[in-house]
């Protein structure tokens, strides 16, 4: 028992440790807030750098880094429509609404507030149930997966505004330029039109950065006579009673977060999602519609994409399995340290469990203090004349792109995507559902020829399957009772009921 | 923003440094290596493992990128498009051997010279411990009762877990399900939640899993037992006939471009059989599940020719799918 206290409190009272930390949140916040710049990037460029330091110091710094990254995100989605990270896309839905009614402060400090608190419940979930969420993730068969990504599919009334048909265009279209690349299992060239460099397939953030950023950028060149939006940066800690009021809300998407994080398949991308999807659905009556400044679009995605960072480590230090492409870099740098990350790894050196929760929670007080200081002058960004802060949008989309596989091919693609993006919010379309199928088109791919291959593929089997085991049930229920519950179908019922 | 920040540091101070003497030994500035697989994978832990010994012989800095996709072409095609000057390295695995047979590329490692063939990895067939099989006969015995039951983890084609299999059908026969994973990460964990019946995965991949018993090992590919893995008979016992085709194994290495001057890969290959040497790199090949090789200049030629023509005239016996070409047609030799 004071062996764990102990390790609890390592980060806490060596201030190497504590300084590194600390250090690696506020670079994590920069990193992540610029589009492109991932913290699995940052990561894994840290693996070299700190190839000779000990073990602690480095997993202080990443879990630092990791924690202000996954929040970062949400800054430039708040304050220029640019998602920095894809489990930001959600964020900038109310949050831009918010930064033009002149409260991008309020919207920051609350961001941050709910950031925390996702996060702490993340570790508190992990600390508290790590051994036993994992095995309620490796319970998820191929089908499962496969149901989670129909799931999703249908957040697509959520996400699509007014028109549901170009929703569902965009979806198809997002799909689509998410499975070019090689086939996984045929390794047959995809859509790839003959070109060597197109076999690895298009970064779903090569096609966030064009048709956020770049789009957003060039969109903003018709209200080039629009006097930017004054802040109000007096107000900017949320006060209690507000934080209060969300809580129950940011419980249960601090609880969608944690568990889609867990799951090996599926990251804070989709947690953040289905965590917004959560909120239009069941809070009825938000103070201000959602999509136009409501708080609550603001408090979903932002715990919800903090709460999976407790849940990534939870199979990571359980079992040696990666939750999301972090804990595999993490995963990797342990293993150059000469540690041996699998079902042992609790077992011989608990010190790296505790120690990794313990310095989340330092880490997540660190973004309680760095989020809340600094906002007046980020706020500042709104205001910046737009001849000024368009080129440097598109430099930093140029920059952000290159980074990710130093490849200028990319850059051209997400260009492209920019342009491609300008033209349709033109004509009405929305960029989340185009982001939603360019995730979901791959897992959904992936996970029913898994599913189908797994049965023999009998077509019979595998949608019995759907329904036999009691995971699945449930999850086929869920994705029944909310076609029901959208369609027509559910008023008809009910009138029979009525009539009977 | 920093790795081009750091390119383009090293490209000031490298040009400075090229002003200042035209004579300077290589290397005189930062040395590039790509990697031809994603962050966090076998290859890339190798690599970064390795290079900074590497770094501290040659006295430089090797810029480490993670070029993935296309079962490496990607990587493999941005390093032999980049100048001859030994700035440029590729981190590889395997795969690169078999591209023209797949038709994935026309290019493979003769096309630049091999600096070091670093190690080669172990194989071994995995299950669930509640799986009723104890070993890969019995697993055999049971699927060839009952053909087309028994559901196999793989990667895709010409993933090594499709190698095996085409070894094994090339020698005997296994219908199985195949059942693809995006790598060996997410194939451990369908085979942690008995969504699969077994699959052959490098052992670095499972070593840890079944020494915690959440995994049990029932054939290492090799012809003896491994000391690293008691109990665990060699494939040999189930298919004595597949010994022909052993050892074999994915493997490491270090490449650069064909055309480089001859004394930059002197020295090239000097480092990186020096830091393979090494105690430390030792001591993780061990730890990794992985057999050291350190093979340079003709022996690493050989070693590449073999592994070549092992695999591909395996595959094509087995009648593999995958196989576009016949390896004859592509000048690889019978083994």
């Amino acid at each position: 028992m004071s062996d764990t206290i102990s390790y609890l409190l390592m980060a806490w009272l060596d201030p190497g440790l504590f300084g590194l930390t600390a250090l690696g949140v506020l670079a994590g916040i920069y990193i992540g807030a610029i589009p492109g710049l991932s913290v699995t990037m940052a990561v894994s460029i840290l693996i070299s750098f700190t190839f000779s330091w000990d073990i602690n110091n480095a997993l202080a710094l990443m879990v630092g880094i990791y924690v202000g990254g996954v929040y970062g995100g949400s800054r430039t989605a708040i304050l220029l429509n640019i998602p920095g990270a894809p489990s930001a896309v959600t964020t900038a839905f109310d949050g831009y609404p918010l930064a033009q009614k002149g409260e991008a402060g309020r919207a920051i400090g609350l961001s941050t507030v709910m950031s925390v608190i996702g996060g702490m419940i993340g570790v508190a979930v992990l600390a508290g149930t790590a051994p036993h969420l994992a095995d309620l993730a490796l319970q998820f068969a191929p089908r499962d997966y496969f149901l989670i990504a129909i799931m999703g599919l249908l957040l697509v009334s959520t996400l699509s505004g007014k028109s549901l048909a170009r929703g569902i265009f965009s979806v198809a279209l997002g799909a689509a330029i998410g499975l070019v690349g090689m086939d996984m299992v045929t390794a047959q060239p995809r859509l790839t039109m003959g070109s060597m460099e197109l076999l690895g397939g298009i970064h779903y953030v090569v096609v966030m950065i064009g048709l956020f950023g770049v789009a957003e950028a060039f969109y903003q060149l018709h209200n080039m006579a629009k006097v930017p939006v004054k802040q109000k940066v007096d107000k900017i800690v949320p006060p209690l009673s507000m934080v209060l009021k969300f809580l129950p809300l940011s419980i249960r998407t601090s609880v969608i977060g944690v568990v889609v994080g867990a799951l090996p398949g599926t990251g804070g991308d989709i947690a953040s999602l289905f965590a917004y999807d959560h909120a239009k659905r069941t809070v009825k009556n938000p103070e201000v519609p959602f999509g136009e400044g409501a708080y609550e679009g603001l408090v979903a995605p932002e715990t919800a994409n903090n709460a999976a960072v407790g849940g990534a480590y939870v199979p990571m230090l359980t079992l040696g399995m990666p939750g999301d492409a972090v804990t595999a870099v993490i995963i990797g740098a342990l293993v150059i340290h000469g540690l041996n990350p699998g079902p042992m790894l609790m077992i011989e050196t608990p010190h790296i469990f505790w120690f990794t929760v313990g310095n989340l929670v330092l880490a997540n007080i660190f973004l309680l203090i760095f989020g809340l200081t600094g906002i007046k002058i980020f706020s500042k960004i709104v205001e910046v004349p737009k001849a000024i802060m368009i080129p440097l949008i598109l430099v930093l989309c140029v920059v952000g792109t290159y980074s990710l596989n130093s490849n200028m091919t990319e850059v051209y693609w997400m260009l492209g995507f920019g342009i491609l993006g300008y033209w349709l919010k033109v004509f009405g379309f929305q960029m989340g559902p185009i982001i939603l199928g360019v995730i979901l088109g791959p897992l959904l791919d992936e996970s029913y020829r898994q599913a189908m291959s797994s049965v023999g593929d009998n077509s019979m089997a595998f949608l019995g399957g759907l329904f036999a085991n009691p995971l699945s049930l449930v999850l086929s229920s869920v994705i029944i009772l909310v076609l029901l519950g959208n369609t027509p179908l559910k008023g008809w019922i009910l009138a029979r009921f009525r009539r009977d | 923003m920093f790795k081009p920040l750091l390119s383009g540091v090293a490209i000031a101070i490298g040009t400075l440094a090229m002003a200042g003497s035209a004579m300077a030994e290589y290397p005189e500035r930062n040395i590039q290596g790509t990697i031809q697989w994603g962050a966090g994978g076998a290859t890339d832990n190798v690599a970064r493992s390795l290079t900074p010994h590497v770094e501290e012989v040659l006295d430089t800095t090797i810029v480490l990128t993670n070029r993935a996709g296309g079962t490496g072409v990607i990587g493999m095609n941005h390093v032999m498009r980049q100048r001859a000057d030994g700035y440029n390295l590729l981190y590889g695995a395997e795969n690169p051997q078999l591209y023209p047979l797949m038709g994935l590329a026309d290019f493979t490692y003769d096309d630049m010279h091999p600096v070091n063939i670093i190690g080669q990895g172990l194989v071994v067939i995995a299950a669930h411990p509640d799986s009723p099989f104890d070993n890969f006969s019995e697993l055999l015995e049971h699927a060839n009762e009952n053909p087309g039951e028994l559901r196999m983890g793989g990667t895709g084609a010409g993933g090594l877990p499709s190698t095996i299999h085409a070894m094994i059908n090339a020698v005997g026969e296994l219908d199985v399900r195949t059942v693809t994973f995006g790598g060996d990460g997410p194939g451990v964990t369908a085979l942690l939640g008995e969504h699969i019946d077994f699959m052959p995965l490098s052992l670095s991949a499972v070593a840890e899993q079944i020494r915690g018993g959440r995994l049990k090992g029932l054939a290492v590919i090799t012809s003896e037992e491994l000391e690293s893995l008691p109990d665990v008979p060699p494939i040999t016992e189930a298919l004595p006939d597949i010994e022909s085709f052993l050892p074999w194994g994915p493997f490491w290495g270090v490449f650069v471009h064909e055309d480089t001057p001859d004394d930059i890969k002197a020295t090239l290959e000097a480092a990186y059989s020096e830091a393979v040497d090494s105690d430390e790199f030792r001591e993780f090949l061990d730890n990794f599940g992985g057999a050291p090789l350190n093979l340079s200049g003709e022996e690493a030629q050989q070693y590449l020719d073999n592994w070549q023509s092992v695999t591909a005239w395996a595959m094509h016996d087995a009648e593999a799918e995958t196989v576009k070409v016949s390896p004859e047609e592509l000048g690889i030799p019978r083994p």
